[in-house]
């Protein structure tokens, strides 16, 4: 059942305030991680056999009874239920310890369970109006989770991001009620059906316009980026990690690409937007990301450069640069995953975020320094790790668009990732250790075990790249190649 | 008939410009509420009754308890707002709406026809339910996003934080 | 004879006054508070767009289907937010967007 996805979290979600007056940490710890794990494993048996037997679409049963709840799981949206899954799997186990000293577990996983059902549903659905709803069930749990800490910076990061997002999600409906006066209906197959027949190419601009401010503020593409630099370091390590390793990637760019490759069509005005929008991110998070004296907010500025790459890749359109932006989707939130949980064990152990104040923490915390090097050297592009290759895709598929300039701009800005974790590298875990930080001790077990083990699944993404591209990409990139007929064919029920 | 549906469109927009520019906060959220129902009687007016219905009770009621009450636990706090917005609005509000009629005459002449072709009969109950399930399965979990999020932002925490 | 309410290009007009106001008002005021007004008085545009573009398809029904749905996303947000406010307001005991100056983007 496709619907387990979605039926799942929210039922857990309902249930953990509850079962936390019966016991207070094992029973949510114990419950929100078999949950995500059983999706996780669901996922990859069920999932993929639904999307090798072409059978993607799916009506909700209920009592036998046709609902109009209609689940498309295509390779698209299954490579993204994967990444949403996986990474989550290492939030919670590094939730397990991290969150103690916070309180209320049961709503903080309660939260954290929604955040993932309303993913998931985004992900599954067929409606743009569906799309549009879950955007906001992932948000408004996020904007709880932002400021679950409750100090002055987490509430004001969480206002200023709800006040950006209600902004964007306007403008987004907007589109969504121009469109419907169009075509009398919002299911993506007869979206991209009218506006294949109408003449409305005027509307579809304007509609385009708005869907790129509303996605691209969800994405922190650059013009639109202000409020990612505040409320992902301010976040709790884990919603940090799922914020810039998931959220934006399902609310911004998977929505964003879904409507522009498989509804509106990739016009070249609109590839050459995405691709300037990318590029712009790229350079500009690179840029700031250099002069960041928070470890957090360092990572954070790298997220928008990131997503560039990404976008960069989309807004191309050869087959090479889709492959090798979807691949960067996963390896990105694996790695980006993976640092912001370091930086929150090291957050754990030293109480700062400064990395003026730290200074030879590698010989206190080896593990968390390991991890750290994979997830940079991973993020950076370095051979072999798996963020190499996709960046390597991206760049290839840039060449075969003929758009060298671009291609050289994204090499240089790798380089500009690798010189600044570098500097998290020296200035946090290597040179002597510091005279405040004597005291400072490794972190306890689940923490430990999560990083080690996102950085293990990098570590051998990166070596069998060529079985996930097979087996887990290929189908989403046809899908993605085969553009608004496959909206036209598949997702009219 | 259509004058009165301009009147009202026309009474939306004023008492939304007070809420925006009245100093007292209290009176700028009931002139928040009177826009809500003035806009709920524009709703009238194209025989959207329960989205009508629903802007009164949720919109013009819950959330305007939600502001007043809002505003009166955050009392005490009286700092000056500048005033210079207040008096350039009108400038902008003018120029804004010459280019905002000049876009639409614009859109007039792109647009496709906008024919009326569906025409859609029974019960709303039934539309909900039948053609946009998806959206009520979501309502749900937008419920719990906003009610777990409000608790977090209000619980206790413990001493030994 | 034309037929106000059922007016496409009049509504969609109106619903872009009505996001000017309080894009003007996210832009200008420095109340949390008023900050939230000019969020619910967009809010109104979008209530009106969707409802005209339903009203001139004839597909009325659902439109008001995507408005109840819309207005319950609006209440959770406005809840969240006001729940924002007043825990700013116990720590900096002021109102003041100014005062928030914490983060810059």
């Amino acid at each position: 059942m496709v619907s387990l996805f979605i039926i799942i979290p929210f039922v857990l979600a309902a249930f953990l305030p509850l079962i936390e007056k019966v016991s207070k940490r094992f029973l949510p710890d114990l419950l929100t991680n078999l949950a995500i794990l059983f999706l996780l494993i669901y996922s990859m048996t069920f999932g993929y056999q639904v999307v090798a037997s072409h059978s993607g679409i799916r009506h909700f049963q209920w009592f036998n009874q046709n609902l109009n709840i209609v689940f498309a799981l295509d390779g698209f949206s299954l490579f993204m239920l994967f990444a949403i899954y996986l990474v989550s799997f290492g939030v919670t186990l590094f939730s397990i310890d991290y969150m103690e000293h916070y309180g209320s577990k049961g709503i903080f996983y309660a939260l954290f369970m929604i955040m993932v059902g309303g993913m998931s549903g985004l992900v599954l659905a067929t409606d743009l109006f569906t799309i549009y709803v879950f955007l906001e069930v992932a948000a408004i749990s996020s904007y709880g989770l932002v400021a679950y800490g409750l100090k002055h910076d987490e509430l004001e990061a969480s206002f200023k991001y709800l006040a950006l997002s209600a902004v964007a999600t306007a403008f987004l409906l907007l589109g969504i009620a121009l469109i419907f006066s169009i075509t009398g209906s919002l299911k993506l197959g007869d979206i991209a059906d009218r506006f294949f027949k109408e003449d409305a190419k005027f509307i579809m601009y304007i509609c385009t316009g708005f869907f790129i401010f509303g996605f691209g503020l969800k994405a922190a593409l650059v013009p639109f980026h202000s409020w990612l630099p505040d409320a992902h370091p301010s976040a709790p390590a884990p919603i940090s990690a799922m914020l810039s390793g998931l959220l934006i990637k399902v609310s911004g760019v998977y929505a964003l690409t879904r409507i522009f490759l498989n509804v509106f069509g990739l016009t070249p005005a609109v590839s050459t937007v995405l691709m300037y929008l990318g590029i712009i991110s790229i350079l500009v998070g690179a840029v700031l990301a250099l002069g960041q004296d928070d470890i957090k907010r360092m990572l954070a500025y790298s997220s928008i450069s990131q997503v560039g790459y990404i976008i960069l890749g989309f807004g191309a359109g050869t087959s090479f640069a889709i492959m090798g932006a979807l691949f960067h989707i996963l390896n990105h939130a694996l790695a980006k995953g993976l640092l912001f949980l370091n930086s929150g064990s090291v957050e754990h152990s030293t109480g700062t975020r400064d990395l003026n104040k730290m200074g030879g923490l590698g010989k206190r915390m080896p593990i968390t320094a390991a991890t750290t090097v994979v997830g940079s050297l991973s993020v950076a592009g370095v051979p072999p790790l798996n963020g190499f290759w996709s960046k390597l895709f991206i760049i290839i598929g840039l060449l075969q668009a003929r758009a060298y300039g671009f291609a050289f701009v994204a090499v240089l800005a790798s380089i500009i990732t690798l010189w600044y974790y570098i500097i998290i590298q020296r200035r946090a875990f290597f040179g002597k250790l510091k005279e405040t930080l004597q005291n400072v001790k490794e972190v306890p077990f689940w923490m430990a075990l999560s990083t080690l083990l996102i950085a293990l699944v990098c570590i051998i993404i990166g070596i069998g790249f060529p079985v996930v591209i097979s087996k887990w990409i290929t189908p989403a990139v046809n899908i993605l190649e085969y553009g608004i007929r496959y909206a036209m064919q598949y997702l009219r029920l | 008939m259509q004058e009165l549906y301009l009147i009202s469109l026309c009474a939306l927009v004023f008492f939304s410009v007070l809420a925006v520019l009245l100093k007292d906060l209290l009176k700028a959220a009931l002139s928040l509420m009177a826009a809500s129902v003035f806009l709920a009687v524009v709703l009238f007016f194209m025989k959207a009754y329960y989205a009508g219905v629903f802007e009164i009770s949720v919109v013009a009621g819950l959330i305007t308890v939600l502001f007043v009450s809002t505003i009166g636990l955050t009392r005490g706090d009286d700092f000056k707002e500048s005033k210079l917005p207040v008096y350039i609005f009108p400038l902008f509000f003018i120029w804004f709406i010459i280019i905002d009629i000049l876009i639409m005459y614009l859109l007039l002449s792109k647009m496709p026809p906008l024919t009326k072709w569906l025409s859609e009969s029974g019960k709303f109950g039934d539309v909900l339910w039948q053609k946009r399930t998806f959206d009520l399965f979501a309502q749900i979990g937008i419920i719990f996003a906003g009610v777990f999020s409000v608790l977090a932002l209000f619980r206790k925490r413990d001493k030994n934080d | 004879m034309i037929n106000l309410p059922n007016d496409f290009y009049l509504n969609l007009i109106f619903a872009f006054i009505l996001f000017f106001i309080g894009l003007y008002c996210l832009l200008s005021m420095r109340n949390l508070i008023k900050l939230l007004i000019g969020i619910e008085i967009i809010a109104k545009g979008v209530t009106l767009a969707l409802i005209s573009a339903s009203s001139v398809k004839g597909l009325i029904l659902t439109g008001q289907s995507l408005v109840i749905t819309f207005i319950v996303v609006e209440v959770c947000a406005i809840a969240v937010a006001l729940a924002l406010v007043i825990n700013l307001y116990r720590h900096t005991g002021s109102l003041d967007v100014k005062k928030l100056t914490k983060l810059r983007g």
